[in-house]
């Protein structure tokens, strides 16, 4: 028996102790990045800032005494041809070897992803095991990547995290974004049967807010916002898409969650408020003559949110008629959307993927000129039908009937 | 080549018998010789006149020379003044023809005068020492060559008291003591059956300790009592203090750190245990009970989990196997994390935890390492020093010395609280023989996570796996009856179903006999309450 | 042949783990694109055909080994020589299976590792294991198997409630007709992993009921052919043909698109105790054939001594079996196939079986 421990135990501890630890890393020779911009400089070369979590001086972790002192993110930049030659290239200004599993975001400036497209980008993003392909991905807006990543926040200390909370708030409160990640956009760009859509970011007033002062007062100097959806042909990015369009390319993908549909009451703009609390959008393909055609239905469910003048919301009869204001409405905002794709003759939506799997024996003869042809003679059948379920705590606005 | 072997055997042999004649005292085994004085002298010299030999020589009349011997606080001391000694002069017969008959005096007293259950006569020499050590008391009568060996075993005992190891909230307040008599009488008293068998044997050459086996005839399985038997015998060592030495000289396999028996103080852990086939074994001198042979999931289960509710007990159990994988590998894990897969944290955690360790001037292994065994430390400490001053030790080395290391920034306060709970889950296990192992397995677990992260961690509990379906305590696999998978007896592992679900004893351990239980054993409403109706 | 015996709950779960073992985890049949499951599906139906052959060798000869029977049905030399050829085959499979997973644990995990330390470690626990003998491995089978399905149904759970699951990936059905399936079922799917159950033909003779082998295999194969269908189509569901094709490992990838409630995420280890759990199955399962084989072959009385040896023999050939992982990978789909697999899994038995066959006829007419 002893022998038998001699034969196990002397290799298993001798590798341990003789070897060291190859994979070890502490916690303090790492460099957690946050964020990821890339942006591109006159010489074509990749610029790449990288924005650095100093854990000591995020709140919550008070050990080392230093407070607010130093902001909460460090960014790093530097250029190469390629993405990892920009991680390399930071290795001669950081001490810490970046560490990428926690990166929450990856910030692309316009210009480049207009200019040369993204497909070169995002290989290392897929190939390296440590980044995750949940990140999400950012288009900058009429800005650079470096701009935004530099930006301090308020309120949430790591900006990218701020980022990232801010699109899901909206995503979920307004629907007129999507929080795309690495990994569907890589898949659209793999595939011939769907173009990916980013959402965009900007920002509001070109200040400096790179420096502590922009957060320590009210009002930030600078601030990141929503900036609508970025429409990609194949790899480039070719047009924006904003609010209600960019609902609409919502409402296709079926990613809406719940929204504020404001519609028109006997000529008040946008007077009625109805509060979408959950819907469903179902796209079928069909071929009709031959031609693909496309059968769009939503079906939504909501609740008055406000109402603007007087009706009387306890009349079945008025609910009906808010109820077809809203599919109008809706249905505007869905054509809109499929317009704009296809004028820009690039299948967001994943139409192709659908023909594919339903009819994979026609897609053989679409699937060539599906972006040029098929697509944008498109025809879309939209059929909405929104249900009102309650119309909140009053039945009636205070307001008295003045018409 | 095979006959040289043989005869190296044979020679071996030889030599061991040699060395066992050299070992054992050579006690005399010749007859008892007629002269009083002769005997008397002879006693006195073998125990060396020992102070607490004691020769009280009784004359009961002039004629008649008679000696009583006994070691005092051996025996009885009433006993011996109320049943040997008052008797003896109370009912001798000053008739001269005792005078003639010694031999009759002799069996006179024994048969009339000594009021005692347990006495006899003896020729030889051989075990009368064994049992003047033993606290009997030895007459001697003048001109007879025999003498009266008469149980006054007693002296001072502890009381039967609460053990103070195995406490439970609900359940039997007695454990068990000192003496194998006592012990035998609280397992009888629990299991009041003839079935219940007692084998005495002596073990120790030198101390002649008493150890018994006990077990049910006709559920225990007699090839493992068998088995146990030849174990005991097979023993040949000096001494046997305590329960310890023979659970180290009869376990199936000795290069693990997990027990492959069981010990207790609690007589209903042993009568339960009993009950299941399994054998207990007795030893003089000590509190703590073997129990064989025992499987893995045993070591998880308290007594109380059969006398509180079937879903209570089941809950504590899984808690107790969560305790003890906390306590195997939660420092372990913290070390995978922190230095090999910082990425399965979630980001806000690993900051926090980032920010902690930017002080620490160690990598987190030596972090680990120093805090558990600092950890380690304090507790030996709290062990052996006396209860008022191990308090003290404790309130030092946890707040005091946690805190400042703390503050000094030589260790995280993630790692403080990691070590803590290890700590704290360790106690919780009601078997502190897994928990000690348990411990010593914890270093490894630290030292593979070390290296190798999750991927050492992994292996080394695969590792672990593989030892322990290895193991086999008296031919019985160890992790039965999960591998070999047996699924009547499932019920009782670290599930305990409801009674009357427990319909068959444990399958490997028992005898063919397994079954326990009357069918239709699960209460419930009188029949005219519940909804069905009646057909 | 050790004198042990294993039940028919131990064989069925040390097939399954087997079957399981790096099949789960690397992109079975995926040539097949969406219908993957189905070449699975045509696979397993064929490996149960290859069970059948050597399930009726063994009943023929149910208590000695194969090396054995071999040399009794084809003679001493001969069968010698092809029970010989066996143990070099099971020895090659245990080496590129610990290669395989070397390999994967290095590109998921510890790339600055070297390749043969890691498989040095599980070749070590590997050889300590075979040390206890075939009644261990099955008592720790039984216990790893529930450590694998209380994984299992987590990880199935948590993907299915994470909401990743679209089948509409799995459309169209049958694209391209039946074709291309069978193709890669005739490839791939019955040679790997079903037909590698040829290795239980050493296993089997240690079963203490040989009336349940049958039953036993079959179920077992079964199961774990369905369980790996679950898997690549939800696999496919959850990533989609395309990143599922381009992923070395698809399950990890499935496994770290989990993001629940901002907490439930990266959940890596699930994959790799899976990954650790069934390869460690497979490879003992595969060095305990060849070591008893062997054993037997060259009459070694204690088979312990072997095991050590051969031991760094599998750790060596591991390393030194191909260059990189595509090269080893592309000799896994390409070649070893048609030189090992086929003559091994399909030919050589139902040889064997012809002969048993003819004599037997032969021996009624006489």
């Amino acid at each position: 028996m002893i022998r038998v421990f001699g034969l196990f135990l002397i290799p298993a501890i001798s590798i341990t102790l003789l070897t060291g630890c190859w994979s070890t890393t502490e916690l303090n020779e790492l460099a957690l990045v946050s964020a990821i911009g890339i942006d591109k400089n006159e010489e074509g070369e990749y610029v790449g800032s990288f924005q650095i979590i100093n854990p000591g001086s995020v709140a919550g972790s008070k050990s080392t005494g230093q407070g607010t002192a130093s902001p909460p993110v460090t960014v790093y930049t530097s250029t190469a041809k390629n993405l990892v030659g920009l991680s390399r290239n930071i290795s001669a200004k950081a001490s810490r070897r970046l560490y990428f599993a926690h990166t929450s975001v990856v910030v692309i400036a316009e210009e480049l992803a207009r200019e040369e497209g993204i497909k070169n980008l995002l290989d290392a993003l897929d190939r390296d095991p440590e980044f995750r392909t949940t990140t999400a991905i950012i288009i900058a807006k009429n800005a650079r990547a470096r701009d935004l990543i530099k930006i301090l926040t308020p309120i949430d200390q790591i900006p990218a995290e701020n980022v990232i909370k801010m699109l899901k708030t909206n995503e979920t409160m307004s629907g007129e974004n999507i929080n795309t990640k690495t990994r569907q956009v890589i898949d659209a760009l793999s595939t011939k049967e769907r173009d990916p859509v980013i959402t965009g970011v900007e920002l509001t007033r070109e200040a400096e807010g790179g420096k502590l002062e922009s957060i320590q007062q009210t009002e930030p100097e600078s601030i990141i916002q929503v900036g609508g959806i970025a429409l990609f042909r194949n790899d480039r990015l070719v047009d924006w898409a904003r609010e209600k369009t960019a609902r609409g390319i919502v409402f296709l993908l079926n990613k809406v969650k719940e929204t504020d549909i404001s519609i028109d009451w006997k000529g008040n703009e946008e007077a009625v408020v109805y509060n979408m609390i959950r819907q469903h959008t179902t796209v079928k393909p069909v071929i009709k003559n031959g031609k693909p055609e496309i059968d769009v239905h939503v079906k939504a469910e909501g609740i008055i949110g406000e109402v603007q003048v007087a009706i009387d919301l306890s009349n079945p009869d008025t609910l009906k008629r808010i109820e077809q204001e809203v599919n109008k409405e809706i249905q505007g905002e869905l054509s809109k959307a499929i317009e704009k794709a296809k004028e820009n003759k690039t299948d967001i939506f994943g139409f192709g993927e659908s023909f594919h799997s339903t009819y994979p024996e026609h897609w053989k003869r679409f699937e060539k000129e599906w972006n040029d042809t098929y697509f944008s003679e498109l025809k879309a059948n939209i059929k909405v039908e929104s249900f009102i379920r309650r119309t909140g705590l009053r039945n009636k606005p205070y307001l008295k009937d003045t018409n | 080549m095979p006959i040289k072997i043989r005869q190296k055997k044979k020679r071996n042999q030889k030599k061991s018998q040699v060395e066992k004649e050299i070992r054992t005292f050579n006690l005399p085994d010749d007859e008892i010789s007629e002269n009083l004085k002769e005997n008397i002298e002879r006693i006195r010299k073998i125990t060396g006149n020992s102070s607490d030999l004691i020769i009280r020589p009784l004359k009961g009349n002039d004629i008649v020379n008679m000696t009583a011997v006994y070691i005092d606080g051996l025996v009885d001391s009433p006993t011996v003044n109320k049943f040997v000694v008052d008797s003896v002069f109370q009912n001798i017969d000053p008739q001269p023809e005792g005078k003639k008959d010694k031999q009759g005096l002799f069996e006179k007293i024994f048969a009339e005068v000594v009021s005692i259950g347990e006495v006899k006569q003896l020729s030889n020499w051989k075990d009368v020492f064994l049992l003047l050590m033993a606290g009997n008391t030895l007459l001697f009568i003048d001109d007879v060559p025999k003498v009266m060996v008469i149980d006054t075993r007693g002296g001072k005992k502890r009381n039967v008291e609460e053990p103070p190891t195995e406490v439970s909230i609900r359940g039997p307040r007695d454990g068990f003591t000192e003496s194998i008599q006592t012990n035998i009488s609280l397992i009888r008293r629990r299991i009041q059956n003839p079935n219940l068998w007692v084998e005495t044997m002596k073990i120790g050459n030198i101390t002649q300790t008493s150890v018994s086996i006990l077990y049910l005839n006709g559920i225990a399985n007699e090839k493992i009592v068998n088995e146990v038997r030849t174990r005991l015998k097979k023993i040949d060592v000096d001494s046997i203090l305590e329960s310890g030495y023979i659970e180290q000289l009869i376990e199936d396999q000795t290069l693990t750190t997990f027990p492959t028996l069981y010990h207790t103080e609690r007589p209903d852990t042993v009568a339960g245990n009993v009950l299941e086939g399994r054998i207990a074994i007795l030893v003089d001198g000590t509190p703590f009970v073997l129990l064989a042979p025992v499987v893995f999931i045993q070591f998880f289960q308290a007594v109380e989990d059969y006398y509180s509710r079937f879903d209570i007990s089941t809950s504590i159990r899984f808690l107790r196997v969560l305790t003890f994988m906390i306590s195997l590998i939660a420092p372990a894990l913290y070390i995978a994390v922190t230095t090999f897969h910082q990425e399965m944290v979630p980001t806000r955690l690993i900051i926090a935890l980032a920010a902690q360790r930017e002080a620490v001037p160690f990598p987190a292994v030596v972090e680990a390492m120093l805090m558990e065994v600092t950890f380690e430390i304090l507790r030996e400490a709290g062990i052996r020093l006396p209860k008022a001053i191990g308090s003290t030790v404790s309130i030092v080395g946890a707040l005091v010395i946690g805190q400042a290391a703390v503050e000094a920034g030589i260790v995280s306060p993630a790692m403080v609280i990691i070590v803590s709970i290890t700590a704290i889950a360790s106690f919780s296990t009601p078997s502190y023989a897994i928990a000690i192992s348990a411990r010593l397995i914890r270093f490894l677990f630290m030292l593979s996570a070390a290296t190798f992260g999750f991927y050492g961690i992994a292996l080394l509990f695969i590792f672990m796996l593989v030892h322990l379906c290895s193991l086999r305590s008296f031919g019985v696999p160890y992790m039965s009856p999960m591998a070999p998978l047996s699924l009547s007896n499932l019920g009782d592992t670290i599930v305990r179903s409801p009674f009357w679900a427990f319909k068959q004893r444990p399958h490997l351990i028992g005898n063919q006999n397994n079954k326990r239980q009357g069918e239709n054993q699960k209460p419930g409403p009188p029949a005219s309450r519940s909804l069905k109706t009646k057909k | 042949m050790e004198k042990a015996k294993i039940d028919a709950i131990q064989l069925f779960i040390l097939i399954f783990l087997f079957e399981l073992g790096s099949a789960l985890l690397v992109p079975l049949a995926i040539e097949a694109e969406e219908d993957a499951w189905l070449a699975i599906f045509f696979g397993l139906a064929v490996g149960i055909l290859i069970f059948l052959i050597f399930h009726a060798l063994y009943q023929t000869y149910p208590d000695s080994l194969p090396t054995q029977y071999m040399r009794n049905i084809i003679g001493n030399y001969l069968g010698w020589v092809l029970g010989f050829a066996y143990c070099l085959y099971f020895l090659y499979l245990s080496a590129r299976v610990l290669r395989d997973f070397g390999s994967m644990l290095l590109t998921i995990a510890y790339h600055e590792t070297p390749l043969f330390i890691v498989n040095l470690l599980l070749i070590l626990l590997i050889i300590y294991t075979v040390y206890q003998g075939i009644e261990v491995m099955a008592r720790t089978g039984e216990l790893l198997f529930v450590i694998l399905y209380v994984l299992a149904i987590s990880g199935f759970i948590l993907i299915v409630s994470s909401g990743l699951i679209d089948l509409s990936n799995l459309k169209p059905v049958l694209e391209d007709g039946i074709v291309p399936i069978l193709n890669v079922a005739i490839t791939q799917t019955i040679f790997v992993p079903f037909g590698e159950a040829i290795v239980f033909s050493v296993i089997l003779p240690y079963l203490n009921n040989p009336k349940k082998a049958k039953k036993v295999g079959i179920l077992a194969l079964c199961l774990s052919g369905i369980n790996l269908m679950i898997v690549m189509a939800v696999n496919i569901a959850v990533l989609g043909v395309n990143l599922t094709k381009r992923s070395q490992f698809p399950l990890l990838t499935t496994i770290q698109s989990i993001q629940i409630a901002d907490f439930l995420e990266r959940l890596d280890v699930f994959f790799m105790l899976a990954l650790i759990i069934g390869i460690f199955i497979k490879i003992t399962i595969f060095f305990y054939a060849a070591v008893i084989g062997l054993g037997d072959l060259f009459k070694v009385t204690n088979v312990k001594q072997l095991i050590y040896p051969l031991g760094l023999v599998v750790l060596l050939l591991s390393n030194s079996i191909a260059s990189n992982i595509t090269e080893h990978i592309q000799e896994g789909l390409v070649i070893i196939p048609f030189i090992l697999h086929f003559p091994f899994q399909i030919l050589f038995p139902l040889f064997l079986l012809l002969i048993v066959y003819l004599k037997k006829r032969k021996k009624n007419k006489a």
